[in-house]
């Protein structure tokens, strides 16, 4: 096996082209790593991206948040920017391991490592997040959504390199956050994660609301089902828009009848009902 | 390849292999056996050491990535010197009781401090979320960590 | 100043915490081979061929060793089924089949894992219940021709490892005269030790013998161990003890040692050995799993006219520990609480599965959770309040425990129930939604086995405590020990130091197991002391010229009593003595005799007494998310009886630690299986408790003094795990209104009981 340590895009983007699908990005290392070392996925090259300094930034320009593929878990958590302007992934950043995981994990890692219960992914959700991709013919820009294709498979080719991601901020009358249930205080993946993102018009009416979640069979993904019935809705209505929500949640679980989806179907109402209850007071809040 | 790495304050310039992780080339290369192997993934916090003053787990941290920076062991923290005021914590709170999570608790809990001068007792709880002790049930860690931080303020 | 019921520092802080401190994985020998094993990836079948041609591929791997080039006796601690390396079949998952022999670790871990061993497979005997099902396949066809150790009657029978009887025959009569029959059947899964250190072995092999170095619970039980798997006499084995990096349990008999030294004669090179953390795992000698079915014979007022308790405990493979453990049940039914009439039936059988082995608190976490969930079963029947009822129920100094040993104390549980009460509370503990409180009590012996120890004066005035009593982490040593000795010799305990273990160089000790530490070789620490003492006093007596009886010696100095101006310190006295009639030391021996008893008392029966009983009482407040179903510990209290306390510090450390382990057995550690094989093969699977998921453990401790003990002290440090998941349970059951009677307490399963209950 070959460690090819490269210092800017383009080098990185030079080493993607040689090795193809037989090398493997190494940022971070926590998902790689493990692989590697108990002999799960042995590639031909480790490609360092570590050193390329124009991945590490977070930003704030004309509207639009932009985060470096380099940024790590623990400058997501830390960051005020990151705390003010996307709580739900400044929440769900937190949420990723333990603070030794949360050192060297990247954003760019957890995103094309792509796992079902990849905690920032619902937080990226909800915030519209779209990515750029760069390869040698170029740059170009997917949305969250579509480069997720299932649990561990995105659209990211292996000659690709995740460059950034940008990000609507949160804005007036709005509110967001991430929940999850796992079974210890830190540590373990999401069972279950939930990211709501509210935003009401002047009078109270819900004019734009987003909600995605990760831990199921399938990969991260938004629930439009919950969301349709919550839009034009009143916030203040939290009896019978809410209760709608909720239900719509627990059949966005899917059809699997295992424990673990058993358990999920039953804990997302509430867990739904947890985080609009702390959105919607966040709303009021500002509103009153 | 070769990396070059400053650990505990000494140079090095070191020849490892391409998998290699941190863990084995501090303990196998340059004999620092204070970082602890256990799980070998990742979640156990025994082998963890701080590289750039941020906690890492070194059993799953690529030596390589590591070219350049700086890596501190529980064995630079006192060195041959008197015991940090945190390790003194420790004695006088018998935090330790086995000993083979203490090195990379310390680790943790220096971050900690030179991060936030005085933590709370639930900050000090989350920050010690990656390192499994079996033998103390965490509390007397987590006193002996909020005095010495105190101890450091005052 | 006293040296008792202080808490100087540990003897090896300073080295553990400056990263000093040399644990066995850390050891390393110059032109070293290392060694792994390749295991069966299979539950269960056939070998039909093993390929070394894969292994042998793997740069720098050297030999495959298999079966053929092993002794093909089978050997064991009571039973003699293990073999060293599986022949024909394999019993479980991870079952020895070849050693790999390499010249580095990443080498002989390649390599094992390359071994190409193929195996006809039959479908496992995956749990207790299908090992005993009429017509289920025996795991070992050979089973008859097992030798027991002193060829006691055990009670063996096909898959029955081993089976302990008590049944003093009266029991229908007092069921009809019942009026409720309040039954349960008690379901707990296996607890895996997770000690941090993985287990290692370095093995060297000069003119004929062995030399061990491990990080090992007790030397000379893997002395004795390693001797009959290579079949050589004991003394042909030394065994050189380092740190330990936490065993619970997991370290007191061999695993990787043997194949280490029987490698290091066959290479006449040092040979080290270690587990991977999948090793680890698959092979560890968890607490076992078991199913305890408990029927009482209740009358309208309250008593328990009779109980007829029915275990069925998982041995795994091989029986390892599990026939002397059968005996427990039958110091924990009867003991707490008065149980009328007990009939006791107690079968630990084969599966093919790992075997099971010594997990601190042996089979107590199990034992006491079906005790006192059938308390409050009881109560509930009766519309009794549960504390009240303990209370009316618990038994009284001079009751006899099923065995026929009286209990001589046990009235200090009541003690325990009061000093609860002031601090927590019980009416109001545990009050609202979704909240409750739970108790639980236990009767936990001090394990009596023997022990010795030499003590030395030196002549610069410090003493030297030589004995192979292991420091597992509980202090028991590194200051418990050391206390004793400078308590015993009046000096300060940081000028007494204690050995490492080494079986050439001490007497025996049976290992740190069952708080025997500070008990058994603390008392023969007490009585080498009284030895040395005299010597001092006497040649005091000569260079001060005063009788021996008007002598007093504080902090390392001899002087007369009233005149403080004649003294002479114990440096000078050991100068003086090992000059003229030689050094001052002195050696005893301690084993705890067997508590009077009935030998008749039951069939199978291996631990015949439940020798220095200590006395706790548990209390535990959890509130219940109604949302997620996982349960939060709110508080939680232990009122604890030790004798005397020795440095407090630690046993508040041994209360806290213990009811850690407690936590995670009760609520988010999961060891399954499925068809014979582990689900969770990694750290992160087995959901050990975290920082922020244990509360601050309240502590109460008590001290009754102990007359047998040094100074007093009892065990200590290995009981707080045993009542936790027994507390919690009742706890959370009291807040669902739900039963909770198997572990562990799952989200999924509050969540369910939550619906069932409305």
């Amino acid at each position: 096996m070959q460690y090819c340590r490269v210092s800017s895009v383009a080098e990185a983007v030079d080493e993607l082209t040689r090795w193809g699908a037989e090398g493997r990005v190494l940022a971070g290392g926590t998902d790689v790593m493990p692989r590697f070392l108990q002999g799960e996925q042995v590639p031909a090259a480790l490609i360092d991206i570590g050193g390329i300094e124009g991945l590490q930034g977070i930003s704030e320009v004309g509207g639009v948040t932009s985060i470096g593929a380099l940024v790590t878990m623990r400058r997501l958590a830390t960051a005020s920017l990151i705390a003010l302007r996307h709580p739900a992934l400044s929440q769900a950043a937190a949420a990723v391991g333990a603070w030794q995981t949360q050192t060297v994990a990247t954003l760019g890692g957890n995103i094309c490592s792509a796992a079902s219960t990849a905690d920032t992914l619902p937080a990226l959700l909800v915030a519209g997040a779209q990515l750029t991709l760069v390869s040698k013919s170029g740059r170009r820009r997917i949305g969250l959504e579509e480069f997720l294709e299932g649990p561990g498979t995105t659209a990211l080719r292996p000659t690709e390199l995740l460059r950034a991601v940008e990000l609507e901020p949160l804005g007036e009358r709005s509110a967001e956050g991430y929940l999850k249930v796992a079974r210890r205080s830190s540590m373990d993946v999401a069972v279950v994660g939930l990211a709501l993102r509210l935003h009401v018009s002047p009078s109270g009416v819900i004019d734009g609301v987003r909600i995605a979640m990760c831990g199921g069979d399938r990969s991260a993904h938004r629930v439009p089902a919950a969301e349709s019935v919550l839009l034009g809705t009143q916030l203040s209505d939290e009896s019978g828009a809410f209760t709608e929500a909720r239900a719509a949640l627990a059949d966005a679980v899917g059809p699997g009848d295992s424990v673990e989806s058993q358990y999920r179907r039953r804990v997302l109402p509430g867990l739904f009902g947890r985080l609009a209850g702390r959105c919607s007071a966040e709303i009021s809040g500002v509103v009153a | 390849m070769t990396i070059r790495l400053i650990v505990n304050d000494r140079a090095h310039r070191l020849t490892v292999d391409s998998g290699e992780a941190l863990l084995g080339t501090l303990r196998d290369r340059l004999g620092l056996t204070g970082p602890k192997e256990a799980c070998g993934e990742g979640e156990c916090g025994a082998c963890t050491v701080l590289v750039d003053g941020g906690p890492v787990a070194s059993c799953i941290l690529a030596a390589g990535s590591t070219n350049g920076r700086a890596v501190r062991t529980v064995e630079g923290l006192a060195g041959a010197g008197d015991l940090t005021t945190l390790q003194q914590a420790f004695v006088r709170h018998a935090a330790v009781q086995c000993g083979y999570c203490t090195p990379g608790v310390l680790m943790v809990l220096t971050a900690l401090l030179e991060e936030v001068s005085e933590p709370t007792e639930a900050e000090v709880r989350q920050a010690l979320a990656g390192n499994i002790c079996r033998c103390t049930g965490y509390q007397q860690i987590v006193e002996a960590a909020l005095d010495a931080a105190r101890a450091v303020a005052s | 100043m006293s040296a008792l019921g202080t808490s100087p520092d540990r003897s090896d802080a300073d080295a553990k915490l400056r990263g000093q401190a040399v644990f066995g994985a850390d050891l390393s020998r110059t032109g070293m081979l290392w060694a792994s094993l390749a295991r069966s990836p299979a539950a269960a079948g056939q070998i039909r061929a093993i390929d070394p041609i894969p292994a042998l591929r793997v740069d720098g791997v050297l030999e495959i060793v298999t079966a053929a080039d092993v002794p093909d006796w089978r050997t064991g601690v009571i039973v003699s089924d293990t073999p060293m390396l599986a022949a024909d079949y394999v019993a479980y998952e991870g079952e020895p089949v070849a050693i790999v022999v390499a010249e580095s670790r990443a080498a002989a871990e390649a390599g094992a894992r390359s071994v190409a061993i193929d195996i006809e497979p039959v479908e496992p005997v995956s749990t207790p219940e299908q090992a005993l099902a009429p017509g289920s396949r025996l795991v070992h066809p050979d089973w008859n021709r097992f030798a027991v150790a002193g060829g006691a009657d055990i009670g063996r029978n096909g898959n029955v490892v081993a089976e302990v009887i008590h049944d003093p025959g009266d029991l229908d009569e007092a069921f009809a005269a019942a009026d409720f029959v309040v039954e349960g059947t008690y379901r707990t899964p296996r607890q895996y030790q997770a000690h941090l250190e993985p287990k290692m072995a370095l093995a060297t092999y000069e003119s004929g013998r062995f030399t061990i170095e491990v990080s090992h619970q007790y030397p000379f039980r893997l002395r004795d161990r390693v001797a009959q798997i290579l079949g050589v006499a004991p003394s042909a084995v030394r065994v050189v003890g380092h740190h330990i990096g936490g065993g619970f349990g997991s370290k007191l008999d061999v695993s990787l040692e043997a194949f280490a030294a029987l490698l290091a004669q066959r290479y006449r090179r040092p040979v080290r050995m270690q587990h991977t953390a999948l090793e680890e795992r698959l092979v560890a000698p968890c607490r076992a799993n078991a199913i305890t079915a408990v029927r009482s014979a209740v009358r309208r007022d309250g008593t328990i006219l009779a109980t007829d308790v029915e275990i069925v405990s998982d041995s795994g493979a091989y029986a390892n520990n599990g026939p002397a453990l059968s005996s427990i049940p039958m110091f924990v039914f009867g003991s707490i609480y008065r149980v009328g009439t007990a009939r006791i039936r107690t079968r630990n059988v084969y599966t093919n599965t790992a075997p099971t082995g010594a997990y601190r608190g042996v089979n107590g976490p199990w034992l006491v959770f079906a005790n006192e969930r059938h308390m409050d079963a009881v109560a509930d029947t009766l519309g009794r309040d549960r504390r009240e009822f303990r209370l009316a129920s618990l038994a009284q100094d001079g009751d006899l425990m099923r065995n026929g040993q009286p209990l001589e104390q046990v009235s200090i549980l009541r003690e325990a129930f009061e000093r609860v009460n002031e601090l927590a509370g019980w009416r109001d503990a545990g009050a609202g939604e979704l909240r409750g409180v739970g108790q639980a009590a236990a009767v936990w012996l001090t394990n009596p086995m023997p022990g010795h120890a030499t003590v030395k004066l030196n002549e610069d005035g410090t003493a030297t405590v030589i004995t192979s009593a292991t420091e597992n982490g509980s202090g028991a040593v590194a200051t418990g020990l050391r206390q004793i000795a400078a308590e015993a010799l009046g000096m300060a305990t940081e000028r007494v130091t204690v050995t490492m273990p080494d079986t050439d160089a001490t007497g025996y000790d049976a290992g740190s197991q069952g708080s025997r530490t500070t008990h058994v070789v603390g008392r023969a620490i007490a009585d080498a002391s009284v030895e040395v003492r005299s010597h001092v006093l006497e040649r005091a007596s000569q260079m001060l010229e005063a009788a021996a009886e008007d002598l007093v010696i504080t902090d390392g100095v001899v002087s007369v009593a009233g005149v403080p101006t004649a003294s002479v310190t114990l440096g000078q006295i050991a100068q003086a003595a090992t000059w003229s009639e030689g050094p001052i030391a002195a050696g005893a021996s301690y084993v705890t005799p067997t508590p009077p008893h009935d030998p008749m008392c039951a069939t199978g029966m291996l631990i015949k007494g439940w020798p220095t009983p200590t006395y706790h009482l548990h209390q535990a407040e959890v509130s219940v998310d109604p949302v997620t179903g996982q349960v939060t510990v709110d508080r939680y209290v232990v009122c604890q009886e030790v004798g005397r306390a020795i440095h407090p510090d630690a046993i508040t450390g041994q209360i806290q630690g213990g009811v850690a382990q407690g936590l995670g057995f009760a609520l988010s550690e999961r060891v399954d299986l499925d068809h014979g094989r582990y689900v969770q093969r990694n750290f992160k699977a087995h959901g050990l408790p975290l920082a922020a998921d244990v509360p601050k453990v309240e502590a109460i401790v008590m001290e009754h003094a102990d007359p047998a003990g040094p100074f007093g002290a009892k065990g200590a440090a290995e009981p707080p795990v045993v009542p936790v998941a027994a507390a919690i349970a009742n706890a959370v059951a009291d807040a669902i209104g739900a039963p909770v009677d198997s572990l562990p307490i799952t989200p999924e399963a509050v969540l369910d009981a939550l619906e069932r209950a409305q």
